[in-house]
């Protein structure tokens, strides 16, 4: 490799800019899965973005008395579930609760009024949240931790990037005044 | 330099792959449990005061999820009809919706609060917003005042 006999200032430019390229070359997949991630918690208080949540409702006879495992099976062969339910719960005298897998069956037993909820996680968009925060803990964390780094010495690079005009002493001071303006301004209406 | 550069990709694959797989095996929830003793739910809702302030484990089938955060979860008592709320620091346990029927084995602090009408609607405006049910909430179930018991928790292993 030939020796560098540019100035000081344009060797640190031209790693500036080439960490700027590979970072952000290696940055793409995460950045997309937690920029998405980030747009569907934002808005979990509208809907819920790890599960699809589907309800049924059905019916069947009204029992009375306790619910005797004799009950549970009569419910189950009256709603057709796929077999007997890996566990189930009463919390309270009226209710039966059945679960299966990805599903439980709410039985109001004085009605006979059912509720059928089903769950299924949201394919990619399920394993996209559980990354973005942090869900599987261990060695995620980490890298969880390098692609913060990277994503600081990509926003650091990016000012260097272009010189004159349009770089950081011109319209690009600007632009990144306006943007930590947005989180300033946020924290003096929101958070003080 | 190409060589080095794919090396690095390689071990940032291996190490995304290792992390997801470690994920995909883990049942375990926090901090490790220390406790050797459980204590029967039904004795802490008995007598809720006699624990307060207390760590305890506690066994029992999981009825509920948090549907918003997995911040908490219901564990069924050992006696009918009850159960007791296991609340976890948001964001540092996940617990995740298929959970619900599982046996859960949870660690943590005994929380006894004497909420006034007001609060207990707002605590529990605030539960049926997680579980997805603030629409059908009715607000006149609550009566007077709750003495709410729940358990602080920091680990817990689902099975």
């Amino acid at each position: 490799m030939p020796a560098d006999h540019s100035a000081p200032h344009v060797r640190w430019r031209r790693w500036s800019i080439a960490l700027h390229r590979d970072i952000g070359y290696l940055a793409v997949g995460l950045t997309l899965a937690y920029a998405i991630s980030g747009l569907a918690v934002n808005h979990r208080g509208d809907w819920n973005p790890n599960y699809r949540i589907s309800k049924e409702f059905v019916r069947v006879a009204p029992v009375t008395g306790a619910a005797t495992p004799g009950v549970v099976s009569d419910v189950v062969a009256q709603l057709k579930l796929d077999g007997a339910p890996k566990s189930s719960f009463q919390p309270d005298a009226q209710t039966l609760q059945l679960f299966y897998k990805g599903k439980v069956v709410h039985v109001d037993l004085p009605t006979g009024k059912v509720m059928i909820e089903r769950t299924v996680p949201r394919r990619v968009l399920y394993e996209m949240n559980q990354l973005h925060l942090n869900g599987p803990k261990q060695a995620w964390t980490y890298v969880a931790d390098a692609f913060a780094i990277a994503l600081i010495l990509l926003s650091i690079t990016g000012l260097f990037v272009l010189k004159g005009r349009l770089g950081i002493t011109g319209r690009g001071g600007w632009l990144t005044a306006a943007g930590v303006l947005i989180p300033t301004v946020a924290w003096f209406l929101y958070l003080r | 330099m190409r060589i080095a550069r794919s090396s690095l990709i390689a071990l940032a694959v291996c190490a995304l792959s290792a992390s997801l797989a470690g994920a995909q095996a883990a049942k375990d929830y926090g901090k490790p449990l220390t406790l050797k003793v459980t204590t029967p739910i039904s004795s802490i809702l008995k007598d809720p005061k006699a624990f307060e302030g207390k760590r305890v484990q506690v066994e029992g089938l999981i009825v509920e999820v948090c549907e918003e955060r997995g911040c908490w979860i219901k564990i069924a008592s050992d006696k009918p009809f009850e159960s007791i709320r296991f609340k976890v620091e948001d964001g540092v346990i996940t617990f995740p919706l298929d959970a619900r029927g599982k046996k859960a084995l949870a660690e943590g602090v005994v929380s006894v609060k004497l909420l006034t009408r007001e609060q207990a609607v707002a605590q529990a405006k605030e539960m049926a917003k997680e579980r997805g049910t603030l629409k059908s909430f009715d607000e006149t179930k609550i009566t007077g005042p709750v003495t709410d018991i729940q358990i602080m928790g920091d680990g817990a292993r689902v099975k």
